[in-house]
């Protein structure tokens, strides 16, 4: 009886918790737990490398996972530069032929953060960062790598930390689009990994005399445009890309980007590279499995996004 | 004093737990310390002090998390439940019930979190979040108790021994 009475005081007490917390009234004791802290889990992450390196291999492993490290970091910089020309190829070609269009992208203006503590329920993804809403920092920004790369965006702002859904959270669901032209796993012989269906060309009237078979016109804005669709998280496979198109054809390898639709994310920042094609016979799209830019599970410092005022904020 | 102690020692696992564990992944999941420190507090020092300890770790496990504030309490109120189930069950030894107890309270966690993330408005995957997470936290949580298991049982044998003086003291396992 004791027991059941005690049950019931700690399940009114937790709802009661959870009803506050959701309302933001707890805000202020979360923000004060993470100050108080913040230091000591600094601390033991740093602690702690030596122990990651250890546990992913036998003692001299260690360097070659650092080195391993150092080399992806690079990888993902030249990527990002690479998805970054790219961009830029087919932003030329847009430019051409909408003269006057204005690319109103502002410098970018970057706040870096230290990673002080991940949640390791499992059942989200998240990192805790030590720059709040006294940093100017709001729900809703963008957070990148190092190296420039997407990480994911602010879920939750207090007065000095926040913490980051990263893209391969469950809830997380970024509008992407597929880099038109080749990737550094095809090179340029594979070229356009995108390739839409021509439209159906039109049948001839009958009585109307139809013209000598001209060769048909090259295709090039359309077959060099990307194709769309939504990067989300999963538990299972970390990064898809679906609501692609059904009859695109994805290339192992290819970039995805942010598209820029919606608002929440600026245009042209690197998300990863498409790891395998899943095309479902009974499904109206394809999907695809994303291989993240960025080392989302040692991450140390990260960068916020200042400069980009996500469409959520800026109607407020 | 003993509940200062518990305070203490809660906030210090929650603090590992977000700090060191997450470099600590086996079979895609982290070990909960804090699931483990209750379960292992609980059964060896009794569902007493279990029924201050848990909801104190829980709480603790919060304020370190992204959780809502109360939702480890609640998630973790089955385990005073199984370690008094556990009791009722007399063994020579109180690790094979800790290692029970933060097995089947790993499972009864998962769900009640995963139920409390849907009922927030976060996605939940059933199928994947248990065969994903819960699932394998069970066994990882299970193979990790010894290491928090075994200092709370050293530090109640040695307080049972300065009260009760000589008393037999049973092995750690």
């Amino acid at each position: 009886m004791r027991l059941i009475w005690w049950l019931a005081t700690v399940v009114v007490v937790s709802l009661l918790g959870i009803v506050l917390s959701q309302n933001r009234a707890l805000d202020p004791v979360q923000n004060l737990s993470l100050t108080v802290s913040a230091p000591a889990a600094s601390g033991l992450r740093d602690a702690a490398r030596p122990v990651d390196d250890l546990f992913q291999g036998i003692t001299d492993r260690g360097d070659i996972v650092r080195e391993n490290r150092d080399l992806r970091e690079q990888i993902e910089e030249l990527q990002q530069a690479l998805a970054e020309r790219q961009d830029a190829e087919q932003r030329a070609a847009e430019l051409e032929e909408a003269l006057g269009f204005k690319q109103g992208r502002p410098e970018d203006q970057l706040l870096a953060a230290n990673v002080v503590a991940e949640d390791t329920s499992g059942l989200k993804r998240m990192i805790a960062i030590d720059r709040g809403l006294n940093d100017g920092v709001d729900e809703g920004m963008v957070i990148l790598s190092r190296g420039g790369n997407l990480v994911g965006t602010v879920s939750r702002a207090y007065e000095d930390f926040a913490w980051v859904r990263l893209i391969t959270d469950p809830d997380s669901a970024v509008n992407a689009q597929v880099v038109p032209g080749p990737s550094p796993a095809q090179g340029a012989a594979t070229g356009g990994q995108v390739t839409p269906s021509p439209a159906p060309s039109p049948a001839p009237s009958p009585g109307v005399a139809s013209p000598a078979p001209t060769p048909a016109p090259t295709p090039a804005p359309e077959a060099n445009a990307a194709v769309r669709g939504v990067a989300e998280g999963d538990l299972r496979r970390g990064l898809l890309l679906d609501l692609l198109p059904p009859d695109s054809t994805l290339a192992e390898g290819s970039l995805v980007t942010t598209s820029g639709l919606g608002g929440n994310y600026p245009r042209a920042l690197l998300i990863g590279s498409v790891e395998a094609v899943e095309q479902r016979p009974q499904s109206p799209f394809t999907r695809a499995t994303l291989k993240a830019a960025v080392n989302l599970s040692a991450l140390d410092t990260v960068l916020v996004l200042i400069s980009f005022r996500p469409a959520r904020l800026t109607e407020q | 004093m003993r509940y200062i102690l518990a305070l203490v020692a809660a906030a210090f696992v929650a603090i590992l737990n977000v700090s060191v564990m997450p470099y600590v992944e086996i079979l895609g999941v982290a070990p909960d310390l804090v699931l483990i420190f209750a379960a292992s507090w609980t059964v060896v020092r009794g569902d007493e002090e279990g029924a201050i300890v848990v909801p104190v770790a829980g709480f603790m496990r919060d304020l370190a998390t992204s959780d809502p504030l109360g939702t480890s309490a609640l998630a973790l109120a089955p385990v005073v439940l199984l370690a008094a189930a556990a009791r009722l069950r007399a063994m020579d030894t109180e690790f094979v019930p800790t290692v029970a107890v933060v097995a089947s309270g790993s499972l009864a966690y998962g769900i009640i979190s995963m139920t409390v993330l849907a009922a927030t408005g976060q996605t939940v995957l059933l199928s994947d979040s248990v065969s994903r997470v819960v699932l394998p936290a069970c066994l990882v949580n299970a193979v990790f108790t010894p290491l928090v298991y075994l200092p709370i049982h050293t530090l109640s044998a040695q307080r049972r021994s300065g009260a009760i003086g000589t008393r037999r003291l049973t092995s750690p396992l």
